[in-house]
């Protein structure tokens, strides 16, 4: 039976003592090889949340484990895509040596390294892209970089920030179906945490979808999503099971903002 | 023919003009003025062919361009370093900020006189003023272009684990080198006229002096011809900057289609 791999306790976050709270008693748990989504509000604390999953905040109160480990400082077994990749990859360097990037403590031969990035690069579609430069690549395929780089250290768990709000419909779909490829890949089991404010994007991708509030945020539905893998865009989404849980999770956001 | 490749034709052939034009009128002004105070253009061309190839004009131009270098070279090094620290660093600029917006309000050829006191005249005290008038320019431009580092950049270098060495030599350097490189375009004209201006006082060698000699000899034309040296020199001094610049940021000209 699958373990927690990340236990939050009671999260609270303010940003000054007398402040209000960002988010407020966020309490969950999240399986091994799990893809967990969590929906909410524009500015409702999703941002903040996935700052302290990656340790880049510490929080006023409460805890984050991940395999046992309290989370004080960015954990070596996650990895993070940003929603603005073209901020976050480094311009300065070619597509290769920005996959590269993480493993330049990594003591492999330089062989071997070279090989891991060309499996990633593979993985993501990105074959013959290793000596081009991020801005010679469309969005899409920026964030594709952005998603190999992460993967290339072989994290535990991926933490996804409306990784796919940047880009075109069309390159949306595509890189969602990237991401479910990825997480059934067997050789990573990887488990992903994916925040959104798109609820039929979370319905598509997870496992389990979290709905978060806003101001505080606060965690106030947790939604199973027990739909076959491997999911297909026209068919699951079609399906009158995919239908019905999104219309819950409707529910449950308007019911917020009443 | 197009318009703008008529114009790309035209343009140049009217710079030449104009630049013939106005040596006629120097050379037709001076010769009615027919004063030794006020050399003709083709006096002054006759002197540019006697002096410029000689090793004593050559051996005052090399002087000058040492005093330049080592300057330029020392203040690149104090300037992106303390600049590093000041964009980095809360505690560093403030502590630092008093005594840097003093000392950069001073013109660097103040200083000439003291350092000459100081550290006697030739190539120490020139060199300091050089240095202490670029640094400046080179710090101010740093300290900007880092702390103007988006933050999805620092927090991809957190997660990424980049140490504090590290995340200044490989992520803030080349983040900020946009930025640091108009820094030391500012850099390459104002040591010229440094150099020059602290060779006027108390020095026996170097373009700057070399000015002066003329002066007092009442050698005019060997006066204008050590002028246009240094206009040439300026001028491919700058070119040579373009060339190199345009090099080390070609990744940036790309991204932002410059």
């Amino acid at each position: 039976m699958a373990e927690p791999v990340l236990r939050v306790a009671a999260l609270e976050k303010r940003y000054s003592e007398a402040g209000p709270a960002a988010i407020a008693d966020v309490t969950f748990d999240v399986l091994e090889h799990e893809l967990l989504a969590i929906v909410g509000p524009s500015g409702g604390g999703k941002t903040t949340l996935l700052r302290l999953l990656c340790g880049l905040m510490r929080p006023t109160s409460g805890s984050i484990h991940l395999d046992g480990r309290l989370v004080s400082s960015p954990p070596r077994e996650a990895a993070v895509v940003f929603q603005d990749y073209s901020r976050s990859l480094f311009p300065w360097l070619n597509v290769y040596r920005n996959v590269m990037f993480p493993l330049r403590t990594v003591g492999a031969p330089r062989s071997e390294k070279s090989a891991r990035v060309a499996t990633v690069l593979a993985e993501v579609g990105l074959e013959d892209a290793g000596r081009k430069y991020p801005w010679q690549l469309s969005g899409g395929m920026q964030q594709r970089v952005a998603i190999a780089r992460a993967l290339v250290s072989r994290p535990e768990i991926l933490l996804l920030d409306e990784p796919f709000a940047s880009v075109d419909a069309l390159t949306r779909t595509e890189l969602q179906d990237l991401v479910l490829r990825l997480y059934d890949h067997e050789e990573h089991g990887v488990t992903i945490i994916h925040v959104t404010h798109d609820i039929d994007e979370a319905v598509y991708l997870a496992d389990r979808v979290l709905v978060l509030s806003g101001r505080p945020g606060r965690i106030v539905g947790s939604v199973g999503v027990p739909l076959p893998r491997p999911r297909h865009q026209t068919a699951t989404r079609s399906s009158p099971q995919f239908l019905s849980l999104r219309n819950e999770l409707h529910g449950v956001i308007a019911s917020l903002q009443e | 023919m197009t318009p703008s490749g008529a114009r790309r034709l035209t343009e140049p052939v009217l710079g030449v003009l104009v630049f013939l034009v106005v040596l006629g009128i120097w050379e037709l002004w001076a010769g009615a003025a027919d004063s030794f105070l006020v050399p003709t253009a083709s006096e002054v061309a006759e002197r540019v062919w006697h002096v410029w190839p000689t090793s004593d004009f050559l051996s005052q131009v090399g002087q000058s361009l040492k005093r330049y270098a080592v300057g330029f070279a020392l203040a690149t090094a104090i300037g992106i370093g303390l600049g590093l620290v000041v964009g980095t660093s809360h505690a560093a600029r403030r502590t630092l900020e008093p005594i840097l917006e003093l000392l950069r309000a001073v013109p660097a050829i103040a200083i000439v006189p003291a350092a000459i006191i100081v550290l006697g005249p030739g190539d120490a005290s020139r060199i300091t003023v050089i240095t202490f008038g670029l640094c400046f320019p080179i710090l101010v431009n740093t300290a900007e272009g880092v702390q103007a580092i988006s933050p999805e950049v620092r927090d991809t270098a957190s997660m990424l684990h980049v140490g504090r060495v590290e995340r200044m030599v490989h992520i803030y350097l080349p983040a900020a080198l946009p930025s640091i490189m108009a820094g030391l375009r500012i850099a390459v004209s104002l040591g010229l006229v440094l150099v020059v201006v602290s060779e006027f006082v108390g020095e026996q060698n170097g373009i700057g002096y070399y000015l002066v000699v003329q002066q007092s000899e009442f050698d005019y034309p060997a006066l204008y011809a050590g002028i246009l040296f240094l206009g040439l020199l300026g001028y491919g001094l700058n070119r040579l900057f373009l060339v190199v610049e345009r090099r080390v940021l070609a990744w940036h000209y790309g991204a932002t289609g410059g």
